[in-house]
């Protein structure tokens, strides 16, 4: 399992199908929710984004990724696990930069504990982002303030 | 004494730099004006500070190894 969840580049399939198949290790679970997050092809002032160039701040990220994972569980208690993958570094268009795995005992929490992480993700991971577009120029975008 | 500062996202690119030292820095107050004056163009960029790891909007005192960040709004997903 990877344990600081950063990942160079895209989120593979592999990692993704690793996840999958440790799932049925937790054979108390009987609902697993995924978010899966794709780099957009945007078109922004008739330019075309062909990739995003992610930063992050490693330490803090890990810190706050624990942080977002223990509120989860507290907040709902029926869930037994959550993991997170993002990308760092260049991510194209069409390929996966963001991996949330949430599994509880039964659906309901699985699906809105999987939600409340992604926000939380959004609003409290410090990454960064720069959208690259076709012409090689570029833009720092910033989600929107929750 | 000696701090580490951090520049992340777009304060990275308008400093030119990811990371610099600064010596004998009292407070966050007193560092925030010392970037100020190595970098001025930060002035024009909305950011939040953390210190050692913590976000944190108060003029705090500084020790000797503390890291400081200076984070643009986040972007992450």
């Amino acid at each position: 399992m990877l344990t600081n969840y950063l990942v160079n580049g895209p989120v593979s399939v592999n990692i993704i199908s690793q996840f999958i198949e440790n799932m049925s290790e937790m054979a108390d679970a009987g609902g697993h929710s995924i978010f899966i997050g794709q780099v957009r092809n945007d078109e922004i002032k008739g330019k075309k984004v062909k990739a995003i160039e992610y930063s992050a701040y490693e330490g803090m990220v890990k810190i706050e990724a624990d942080k977002i994972k223990k509120a989860i569980l507290s907040e709902f208690g029926d869930t037994r696990s959550v993991e997170i993958i993002h990308s760092t570094g260049t991510v194209n268009a069409g390929e996966i930069s963001l991996f949330v795995l949430v599994s509880s005992g039964h659906r309901h929490q699985a699906i809105e504990a999987c939600r409340k992480a992604v926000e939380m993700i959004k609003e409290k991971l410090p990454v960064w982002k720069k959208e690259i577009f076709e012409d090689d120029s570029y833009e720092w975008r910033q989600n929107p303030q929750v | 004494m000696e701090v580490k500062v951090l520049f992340f996202g777009v304060l990275a690119e308008v400093t030119g730099t990811n990371c610099k030292y600064f010596r004998d820095v009292k407070s966050l107050g007193n560092l925030k004006l010392r970037i100020e004056d190595d970098f001025p163009e930060v002035v024009h960029y909305n950011f939040r500070i953390s210190l050692n790891n913590e976000l944190t909007d108060k003029d705090l005192l500084l020790n000797d190894g503390d890291e400081v960040a200076l984070m643009p709004p986040f972007a992450g997903g």
